[in-house]
């Protein structure tokens, strides 16, 4: 355990808990709404830890759907994270334990994803790091689930506080911090475009985030043919 | 759905969430990848973070609305710049957070 790449990982954490917390107390109220108890919406943030697909289990469990669908709803969203998990496999080779590495991308989510990323390019990855990054998150995601299910709907009005817009400010900066390459701005343009197109002329995709995945697919193959320096 | 339902349905979506995580870097790690797919998973986090901060400026209520009533669009402007000049996530949260607070509450008025 290296006590320095903790407390890091941890500090790196602190942006990521601030856009959690909101949602994470949210998703525990409209869990507890939906007909969750306190228990069953903690134990699905300690065992899911996906916010959308959360949310869209909730959906279903609110409309009186099949448990089929909301677990179908979910291989589709979920399917990025294989290609974040993908994506990290050659920085974490050689410097993470194969075995911790793989307990440790349980914590895997969009944000914990970017950010180590982009810590990546320019140090390696240790167990420590990993560590303090994902399960400061996890926490946060756990402990606001709860908050919120406990306090059922006796509801704050986050919105007011500006807090809606914690997540779209951080993907904004994620979205800065990993664009290193002329071909990354091209991506980055084509998978927006590609997305909001597919939403629009595919509403369902919206919906089961299946818009992001072909995006992320098309632009990530365009940037590959377009490298003229091979 | 019954009790029992809600607790296979929070399994069923847990397995799906773990195992897409979990299963590249638990098998992938014993391969080389060529430096093509390198370059391809490369582009996985520009596209991906470009795709979600699209529609979470765009569409955020879960259909596109390029209109003056998304506020969005418009805290997204500060919020960028300062990404963009301080690389810092901290004050990008501070300044779109800010931003949105005063838009939501003057929306109210």
């Amino acid at each position: 355990m290296q006590r320095g790449e903790l407390l890091e990982g941890m500090k790196d954490a602190l942006p990521i808990v601030l856009g959690y917390v909101p949602l994470g107390f949210a998703f525990g109220i409209l869990a507890n709404e939906a007909g969750m108890s306190v228990v069953q919406a903690t134990a699905m943030s300690i065992l899911c830890f996906t916010g959308a697909g959360q949310y869209i289990a909730i959906g279903v469990l609110q409309a009186n759907g099949a448990v089929i669908t909301a677990i179908l709803a979910n291989i589709l969203v979920n399917m990025r994270y294989f290609l974040f998990s993908t994506s990290l496999v050659p920085f974490l080779k050689d410097n993470v334990p194969s075995k911790i590495a793989t307990v440790l991308s349980y914590g895997l989510t969009d944000e914990t994803y970017a950010v180590a990323f982009n810590r990546y390019k320019f140090k390696k990855p240790t167990s420590s790091y990993i560590a303090g990054l994902n399960i400061t998150s996890h926490i946060s995601w756990i402990s606001s689930t709860f908050l919120g299910a406990l306090s059922g709907t006796l509801i704050t009005n986050t919105d007011k506080m500006g807090l809606g817009f914690a997540l779209p400010a951080m993907y904004t900066c994620l979205l800065v911090l990993v664009i290193s390459k002329r071909n990354d701005i091209i991506v980055a343009f084509i998978a927006a475009a590609l997305c909001l197109w597919t939403g629009y002329v595919w509403p369902a995709s919206m919906q089961n985030l299946s818009n992001i995945i072909i995006a992320t697919v098309v632009a990530a193959t365009i940037g590959v043919i377009i490298n003229d320096k091979r | 759905m019954t009790n029992a339902d809600i607790w296979i349905m929070i399994i069923g979506v847990s397995i799906v969430s773990v195992l897409p995580r979990v299963l590249p870097v638990a098998f992938f790690s014993r391969f080389d990848f060529p430096e093509i797919l390198k370059e391809w998973l490369s582009y996985i986090a520009p596209a991906v973070l470009a795709a979600l901060t699209a529609l979470s400026i765009i569409a955020p209520g879960g259909s596109i609305d390029i209109s003056f009533n998304n506020i969005y669009i418009l805290a997204f402007i500060p919020t960028i710049i300062t990404a963009i000049k301080t690389r810092s996530l901290f004050f990008t949260l501070l300044v779109g957070i800010g931003t949105m607070a005063i838009l939501y509450n003057l929306v109210q008025l």
